[in-house]
């Protein structure tokens, strides 16, 4: 009896039963849907949207954490959270600096009011230990009532970075040291600089203060001047010009009704390229770069990275060799041959300079730069190891070492004769870029050595410091001096 | 209802009267809620316990997972809005418990809801009233013109509006249903219905649409839209409608983007709330730190940020603040309750002794499908964020007294069905 109702109901409505199910899936699906948006945002974005400058949560989260400590290769302290008992008893941390301006502005800081800046907060989420651990860390801070950070260890040198540090001291510029062969960055300075451990005491004389101590010199983009030379080389080497070949520089010479002079008014006679690179003599990189033209210099300062992000734990500005480029854009005559000699709208970081070195000094092989050594998990076993990478290859090793000999004739008789290390050879350029206007020249000084073996690559630059020969190869000397007396102690 | 049953009814109860103890409780540790709601509590707990002697002693016969899902759901909604507000949950609480007992008068003081299905124009009617009186007199807050206000209290009539929409389209649409389906008037290659056929429908479809526009009330309109749509597609099983509703939807919001600022403000956030983290975009953007903060298993009940920074947490965002405080688990397991529910709907459409009662049993389960769907897709950034509430969850006594009687009718339906047909189950195969 009921069977036979069942059939008879089933048949009256059939049609319905057909489209009740059609939507019953489709609406069941659509849930699904939604949830698929909620494993989207739960686990895939999870961890950028904790690092939202508008996420309130990772302050919140961080009051209870004991932040991981960051360390100089050899374990010396830079930054370190130490406990610190609120009257009411609740415990809280108090982040210290024990080298104060040392390491800043790229260190960076941890401010309740302002933030966190530098690689305090680009390994933000790595000092408070919210990624990255594995799966039994994770599970042990979930039921740990103390919260502690990831130690990270950074390949510089406490050392190296105090004397590089002391030997900018009062002036303005910044000074970068790496190992051309690894990549590692073994001391980067910036001058001006602030204590981070006064910081919100300070912070409106630090903010107003003359010369940026909140900006990183050693990012920012400055006519590189006769440093350029060393890829100018590059691109000359690139074309068919015979570099060989003997040329006379008789002081200045006029490009489409313009004059370019040498430095000092005087001709350097009879030069070959050895010379004319070690002489940084003006009038060769023009006339020869004349000749290659804009394509040969384009081409070659691409290979090195320019307009392009420097994969570094730190932000660069990229570098350009025109201001602004649009395709099919061409230089002026004026325009291409003063940028071959680093004036003209040519803009580079002397961070992108030390690595530029670090390829001549690398046979030719551009290493991608690294800050961070390793990251040290709970029991101290490393969790993240930073393994030397190359990043471009801008030159052939005959390139290089063209380059190189060229930079020790430099050294030896030419206009780098100040960075001289009786007890190594070193390799050196300098440059005095002219940035316009009636202000003194940027110093800079780009070496590396030993030449035979290079260990240590050093850049210096001076703002508005004059002569690049004067004010930053002393400097640069002092650095490398100390630089390869570590390395020969084995950094 | 049998013993067996009936044992597992209470079971079910129980555990999401144990739930809303449980959590209640945490919050009360945490000092986030006193002991002077104990006694909302306790009548809220008494009328569900009553309710389940009531069930077994009535003769109950229909499915009663559906009352216990939605009790879980409302239990959760409970302990979270407890969780943003103690104060709010009061209310909630009493709301709560005027819905329950309103819901059992439903589901046994209405002797046959087929009797509904004779007054279909007068449904019609009613629904255009209660938007013209909330538009001539209702007060503007938020930017819409949803509220009457009456002493103390205020009525959001187009939440009424919604239960008289379900009960016009189900008699309207049964008394048509073949000529819907087959047509009377030749078009090019189509057979369509007439103007008097189809004319009711259109014409109540603008209206509602037109009137809910005018309030501001762009979310419910919407709402509105898929259930007249895919009610259609339900009864009469032609794709020509779902196809030909899609040119329309493109018109209507794009008329809503070319009107209402507001509406282009949402769009634009829904495409990219974060350079706006601070301005448009921060509703959008907060819920979603509040979601993703939640990862697998939340933050624990009171330890989320959502529930203080997230605007309007104790209704448009609510299931921000429960993602985040139970994580991906936590909501996973309220989306599956709202499939429970949904998909006990249809069965019970399907199970239903007579065609309207089929047709109002799937109205009822595409409306909470789509209210649910669409506020959910809104705070995930799935689709733009309308304001909508979460059924049984956010806060509001109107959605929620209302939405316990469209349950009290498919209850009712339910016990129909399993009176007049005992021992029919429909499988799903058709002619089976």
């Amino acid at each position: 009896m009921s069977s036979d109702l069942g059939r008879a109901k089933n048949l009256a409505q059939a049609p319905l039963l057909r489209t009740t199910r059609q939507l019953a899936v489709i609406l069941t699906l659509s849930f699904l849907f939604v949830s698929g948006g909620l494993v989207y945002w739960q686990i895939a974005k999870a961890d950028d949207l904790l690092a939202h400058p508008s996420n309130v949560r990772l302050a919140i989260y961080s009051e209870g954490i004991q932040r991981g400590g960051i360390y100089d290769r050899n374990g010396k302290v830079l930054a370190i959270s130490k406990v610190a008992t609120d009257i009411d008893g609740t415990i809280k941390y108090e982040r210290s600096y024990p080298y104060e301006d040392m390491c800043e502005p790229w260190l960076g800081f941890v401010s309740a009011k302002y933030g966190s800046t530098g690689l305090e907060s680009i390994r933000e989420k790595t000092l408070l230990g919210l990624t990255g651990g594995p799966w039994l860390d994770m599970l042990k801070r979930e039921f740990s009532d103390h919260m502690k950070g990831y130690d990270v260890v950074l390949t510089v040198d406490a050392g190296l970075q105090k004397v590089a540090a002391e030997a900018l001291k009062g002036k303005v510029g910044s000074a970068v040291v790496l190992d051309p062969k690894t990549g590692a960055v073994l001391a980067l300075v910036s001058s001006p600089s602030f204590d981070p451990n006064s910081l919100e005491e300070n912070w409106d004389g630090i903010i107003t203060r003359e010369n940026s101590p909140m900006v990183n010199h050693a990012f920012g983009l400055f006519p590189p001047g006769s440093v350029m030379k060393i890829m100018s080389s590059a691109a000359l080497f690139s074309t068919e010009i015979d570099t060989g070949a003997l040329y006379h520089c008789s002081g200045s010479t006029v490009v489409n009704g313009q004059t370019i002079s040498e430095q000092n008014a005087n001709g350097h006679g009879w030069v070959n390229y050895d010379l004319a690179l070690a002489y940084s003599c003006n009038t060769y990189f023009a006339e020869k770069g004349l000749q290659a033209g804009q394509e040969a210099l384009k081409r070659t300062t691409d290979d090195f990275g320019f307009g392009a992000q420097i994969p570094f734990d730190l932000p660069v500005n990229r570098s350009a060799i025109v201001r602004t480029a649009f395709p099919g854009d061409s230089m002026s005559d004026n325009l291409l041959a003063s940028s071959y000699f680093g004036q003209g709208e040519v803009m580079v970081s002397s961070f992108h300079m030390a690595l530029v070195v670090a390829a001549v000094a690398n046979e030719g092989k551009m290493m991608s730069p690294y800050l961070v050594e390793r990251v040290l998990g709970f029991n101290q076993m490393p969790i993240e190891v930073s393994e030397p990478k190359v990043w471009r290859q801008p030159l052939s090793p005959d390139q290089a070492n063209k380059i190189k000999g060229a930079m020790i004739v430099a050294v030896k008789e030419g206009t780098a004769q100040n960075g001289r290390i009786p007890w190594v050879t070193v390799a050196a350029k300098t440059g005095s870029a002219e940035p316009g206007g009636a202000t003194e020249a940027h110093a800079w000084y780009a070496a590396f050595a030993p030449a035979e073996n290079p260990q240590v690559v050093v850049v210096v630059l001076v703002e508005n410091g004059g002569s690049g020969g004067q004010t930053a190869a002393p400097i640069g000397k002092k650095i490398m001096e100390e630089a390869l007396t570590k390395k020969g102690g084995g950094i | 209802m049998t013993v067996k049953s009936f044992l597992n009814t209470v079971l079910l109860r129980c555990l999401a009267l144990v739930a809303l103890g449980v959590g209640w409780g945490t919050l009360f540790l945490q000092g986030r809620t006193d002991l002077s709601q104990l006694s909302y509590l306790g009548v809220f707990a008494g009328l569900i316990i009553l309710g389940m002697v009531l069930e077994f002693f009535g003769h109950s016969r229909g499915d009663s997972l559906i009352f216990s899902v939605v009790l879980m759901i409302m239990c959760i909604g409970l302990v979270f809005v407890t969780r943003v507000d103690a104060e709010l949950a009061s209310r909630q609480l009493i709301w709560a418990a005027i819905g329950i007992v309103l819901y059992y008068g439903v589901v046994f003081g209405l002797k046959d809801y087929r009797r509904l299905g004779n007054y279909s124009f007068i449904w019609g009617l009613l629904a255009l009233v209660l938007l013209i009186i909330t538009l001539v007199f209702g007060v503007t807050t938020g930017g819409a013109t949803r509220w009457l206000e009456f002493g103390g209290f205020t009525v959001q009539p187009e939440e009424m509006v919604k239960v008289c929409a379900l009960l016009f389209l189900a008699s309207y649409l049964n008394a048509n249903r073949e000529l819907l389906s087959i047509g009377n008037t030749q078009v090019g290659p189509f057979s369509l219905p007439g103007r008097q056929v189809i004319g009711p429908f259109l014409l109540l479809m603008a209206l509602v649409m037109g009137f809910l526009a005018a309030q501001k009330s762009l979310g419910t309109a919407m709402v509105f839209f898929f259930l007249f749509v895919l009610l259609m597609y339900l009864v009469t099983g032609r794709k020509l409608y779902l196809v030909s509703s899609l040119p329309l939807a493109a018109i209507c919001s794009g008329l809503g983007y070319l009107l209402f600022s507001h509406v282009r403000v949402r769009v634009d956030t829904w495409i990219n709330p974060w350079p706006e983290a601070t301005g448009g975009g921060f509703q959008i953007s907060q819920s979603l730190f509040a979601i993703s903060a939640g990862g697998l298993f939340g933050t624990g009940l009171g330890q989320g940020v959502a529930a203080y920074k997230v605007p309007v947490a104790e209704t448009d965002f609510i299931f921000a603040v429960v993602a985040e405080e139970t994580g991906f688990v936590g909501a996973m397991a309220l989306i599956a309750l709202f499939v429970i529910l949904i998909v006990r709907c249809f069965i019970v459409s399907m199970r239903s002794v007579d065609r309207f009662g089929q047709i109002l049993a799937g109205g009822i389960g595409i409306l909470v499908a789509v209210e649910t769907l669409v506020i959910l897709a809104g705070v995930l950034k799935l689709f733009p964020l309308t304001g909508l509430v979460l059924p049984w969850v956010s806060y509001g006594g109107n959605s929620l007294i209302l939405h316990l009687i469209l349950l009290g009718l498919m209850t009712n339906m339910s016990n129909m069905s399993a009176t007049v047909w005992p021992g029919v189950l429909v499988r799903g195969g058709e002619g089976a």
